[in-house]
């Protein structure tokens, strides 16, 4: 394992010298002033090419300039400035993302428009993995997408989409960053483009000592030492007229070293997280008016836990995960005046060998989707389209959409779509067998339940099974969501404001029910649809250009997010709460219940930037703000109420960068996350200030 | 207690549950199954009929066994009537043995060290504050046994709930049990607590509740 290490550094080291060296004698391109803005193009929100302010969707794009000067090197520090964005850590302190209330499974994350594996065996997507040193914007599109993008798209999409070389002189930068708890990050870039050939290259080094909140316990550092290199690069040939391709490959390694305190003795843990991703899309203009697109993608997500430790250890195991992906799709565009017909079909393999799943599990799924956009009368934009989704293990999943743009004035629009999302049962909550050892409890996935259940029956660990036969035999369905946005926005040219209103509302949730009792006391658990939940409130977006180098903006994000069935209890009376205090039992009335854990209900931004052009500085300051919110029932009665303890009150983060440009190609920049010094028990990823400074050299 | 909540989440990678009640496993089995001299008493006398109100503190519930080996140990016995713990294999209404409660009714129901039942107690169960539960009138009660306990075990099932995000066993809040004594009395019981000195940061299998025992045989009203 070591070697392996020492091969990526070593492969990382002369990868780094041929980039610096190898440029030497190229003159450095100079920065001239920055281009008039351009009309920003967005292509998450209907999978072709369209201007991001007359897009029906509430979408926004990060532009990489913007991303540069906050100082943000992983996709997590991307994403939690926007308004209405909140990342939530779960319990090994991976930061996923929240959009519209919905939390990080229900979001699809996808780098140039194809999804990233989401990785581990539960919890979050791990943001912190993305990095985005070789991007030229982050789109985001907010409300349910399952209409292109199938499964999981229920919150939002965000699309990472990388540079494209521009310039036939190489081109690309070498930056080094250090900060607080020794985060180191390396970055290098290089990218060039001929006449029918161009490539890209991208690699960085991404490490940290971690940090200890809390010294004294007995459990190792809040935050693990870690390291990790990401590798990326991407060929494009023009191969005729009508036909160009391009090809790129992803690779993400990662060392996460830590020890675990069990029976009063310390065990080394060894963490190694591979990941590769294949992405080969060929571009084919067929006639003036249709285009068509092949594309295939691969990728592959391992993660490996070898625990260094006498055998038997109870509780102890090593652990094991391994995801396999495939998809080939096809997809078309025909347009006519003004009007677009996309179609798409694809095919999805997706297969997992891990700890705990007997034999490798694969789900296959055929696809098929198709969107007319269409602009009619000169102010309206309509857009209808629909996927159906089949797959080997689950009911297939018909998923509509339409969306409208209305001009009411030259700058003001109405907004509106209605569109649905799902998502599949995952392998674990399929497949699972797992048996904690040191408890003595067991979870099985839905689909083997019955077998499972009948072979712990025969071993004799059951004392009885407390749901009826018929139960299991039912197919465990997909989640699935209605979402509703409507708004306006304002724009001229120096302000841009919009509201967007929405709400989603969710049901067949996915949770865990207790199917039989075990003769050592303990409960066999397996799956089952039910919960219902909806989230909803409103968004606003505002930024005006105070000069013309001084730009202000602010956001803010009222959100409403409840489950359906605790709500319908708290009317009829049946939920009681225990005050902490007087330990007195109270009903909970409609005013006390809080809603879902992690939801605040009020977030906001306000984010100043000044681009001091004489100095060849800039400079930017972001407050945001956060209102209480619960992380779990402290009271018994399995939902968030006024009278639970686990409250995080509202808070302010304030950050800011500074940049300054020396000798033209030189940038360094200082900056501090967190200045105010926030910090709370229940949050681990906020350690007190975090200082950084980074020196960028760019050619 | 955090010890076991950051090993849970060290270990159990891929899962949402676990180590449900195995919190504060190391009891001392030695505990003197005492009285504790916190407990409160307040009479209340109408028409006749007097109410007997009482907060009993930190029971002591050990039991042995758990993490995959089968549970076992004695159930701490307890007696509505006097309102103490108490070592008779009769004069008792109810037992504890960590989450588990045994009723001196019924049968036996299979686990290892259960005390004989040779009354006729009986539970019912009722969502509600303790001061809305006001007679036991057409109420249904269960005794132990076909395997099975009066208040059934699990959580979510009968008197508690496990959070496995805390690894905390909490009371249910709004479940009140009523019980039919071995004398015939009726009791209301609304659970407190699961850890000592109802702090849930010390060790848990004490019990602390409330109770309210209306001591005239057969009369059914459980508040003034």
């Amino acid at each position: 394992m070591s070697l392996n290490k020492n091969k990526i550094l070593i492969y990382f080291f002369f990868f780094c010298l041929q980039a610096i060296f190898g440029q030497e004698k190229e003159e450095a391109v100079k920065d001239s002033i920055s281009p008039q803005q351009l009309e920003e193009v967005i292509i998450t929100g209907t999978r072709t090419q369209r201007q991001l302010s007359s897009l029906p969707l509430p979408a926004s794009i990060i532009s990489k300039k913007k991303i540069q000067q906050i100082g943000a090197i992983r996709l997590n520090k991307v994403l939690e400035e926007q308004t209405g964005i909140v990342l939530v850590a779960d319990e090994s302190g991976f930061e996923g993302i929240q959009i519209q209330g919905l939390e990080s499974e229900y979001i699809l994350i996808l780098i140039d428009g194809v999804p990233l594996p989401r990785g581990g065996n539960a919890g979050n997507f791990d943001l912190k993995r993305i990095a985005i040193g070789n991007i030229k914007q982050v789109e985001i599109v907010k409300g349910a997408s399952s209409s292109l993008y199938g499964s999981e798209a229920l919150g939002g999409v965000v699309n990472i989409i990388t540079e494209v070389p521009k310039t036939i002189k190489p081109s690309g930068n070498v930056s080094y960053r250090i900060g607080t708890f020794t985060q180191q990050d390396f970055n290098i870039n290089v990218s060039q483009k001929f006449k029918k050939v161009s490539y890209s290259l991208f690699s960085n080094r991404f490490s940290s000592k971690g940090y200890d909140l809390n010294p004294e316990d007995n459990f190792g550092p809040t935050v693990n030492p870690f390291e990790n290199y990401t590798f990326g690069s991407k060929l494009y040939v023009t191969l005729s007229k009508n036909i160009d391709v391009a090809s790129s490959i992803r690779t993400f390694n990662e060392y996460l070293d830590r020890t675990v305190f069990v029976n009063n003795t310390n065990f080394g843990v060894n963490g190694r997280t591979k990941e590769w991703l294949s992405h080969t899309r060929v571009n084919h203009k067929i006639g003036l008016n249709l285009k068509a697109e092949y594309e295939f993608y691969v990728t592959r997500f391992k993660a490996i836990e070898e625990v260094n430790a006498p055998q038997n250890i109870a509780d102890l195991t090593n652990s094991n995960f391994n995801n396999f992906i495939a998809r080939p799709e096809i997809r078309s565009t025909y347009t006519l005046n003004n009007s677009r017909f996309t179609t798409g079909v694809g095919y999805k393999y997706n297969q997992l060998k891990r700890t705990n799943i007997d034999t490798p599990k694969s789900f296959n799924s055929q696809y098929i989707y198709a969107q007319y956009d269409t602009n009619l009368l000169g102010f309206l934009n309509v857009i209808v389209g629909g996927r159906f989704d089949n797959h080997s293990e689950y009911n297939y999943q018909l998923s509509p959409k339409i969306a409208l743009r209305y001009k009411l004035t030259k700058s003001l629009a109405f907004k509106g779509s209605v569109g649905t999302g799902f998502r599949a049962p995952n392998f674990r909550q399929l497949f699972l067998d797992f048996t904690n050892t040191s408890v003595g409890y067991t979870v099985l996935g839905y689909n083997v339940a019955e077998n499972k259940l009948q072979d712990l029956q025969d071993l004799g660990e059951i004392d009885r099974v407390t749901v009826s036969k018929e139960i299991l035999d039912k197919n465990l369905k997909a989640e699935t969501s209605i979402s509703y946005n409507a708004g306006f926005t304002f724009h001229t040219k120096a302000l841009k404001t919009e509201i967007n209103f929405f709400r989603n509302d969710i049901k067949n949730l996915i949770d865990t029910q207790i199917i039989a009792r075990k003769t050592n006391g303990q409960n066999v658990f397996s799956y089952k649809n039910f919960d219902e939940i909806y989230t909803t409130g409103f968004e606003v977006n505002g930024s005006y250009n105070i000069t013309k180098n001084f730009t202000a903006s602010g956001g803010y994000q009222l959100l409403y997010a409840f489950n359906k069935e605790n709500q319908e209890r708290i009317k009829n009376k049946e939920v009681f709460a225990r005050d902490a205090i007087t330990k007195k039992t109270v009903a909970v009335t409609k005013s006390k219940y809080f809603g879902l854990v992690n939801r605040s209900r009020h977030n906001a931004n306000i984010k100043l930037f000044y681009d001091w052009r004489k100095a060849k500085a800039n400079f930017n300051l972001r407050v945001l703000y956060r209102s209480k919110y619960a992380q779990f029932d402290t009271n018994g009665n399995n939902l968030i109420d006024d009278y639970d303890t686990s409250f995080v009150n509202g808070f302010y983060t304030l950050n800011t960068a500074i940049t300054k440009t020396f000798f033209n190609d030189f940038n360094l920049q200082v900056g501090a996350n967190n200045l105010l010094d926030y910090t709370a028990n229940l949050l681990p990823t906020l350690p007190g200030i975090q200082t950084y400074i980074k020196l960028n050299y760019k050619f | 207690m955090k010890k076991l909540l950051i090993l849970c989440i060290a270990l159990n990678l891929s899962l949402l549950t676990s180590c449900e009640e195995d919190d504060k496993a190391n009891v001392n089995e030695e505990q003197t199954l005492v009285d504790t001299p916190d407990n409160k008493e307040e009479v209340s006398e109408t028409n006749g009929v007097q109410l007997i109100n009482k907060e009993i503190i930190n029971i002591p519930a050990p039991q042995t066994g758990g993490r995959g080996v089968p549970i076992g140990g004695e159930f701490t016995k307890f007696d509505f009537e006097t309102g103490i713990v108490t070592t008779s294999e009769t004069d008792w209404d109810i037992a504890f043995r960590g989450t588990t409660i045994a009723l001196n009714g019924g049968e036996v129901t299979g686990t290892n060290d259960e005390p004989a039942r040779n009354g006729n107690v009986e539970v019912s169960v009722v969502n509600g504050t303790f001061e809305s539960v006001k007679s036991t009138k057409d109420l249904k009660f269960e005794k132990d046994g076909n395997g099975a306990f009066g208040i059934p075990t699990g959580s979510n099932n009968g008197w508690y709930n496990y959070n496995p995000a805390t690894n905390i066993i909490l009371a249910i809040p709004g479940k009140i049990f009523i019980f039919k004594t071995r004398k015939g009395n009726y009791v209301k019981v609304e659970f407190l607590s699961y850890y000592q000195d109802q702090d849930n940061t010390k060790e848990g299998r004490f019990y602390s509740f409330n109770y309210v025992l209306n001591q005239k045989i057969g009369s059914t009203s459980l508040a003034k």
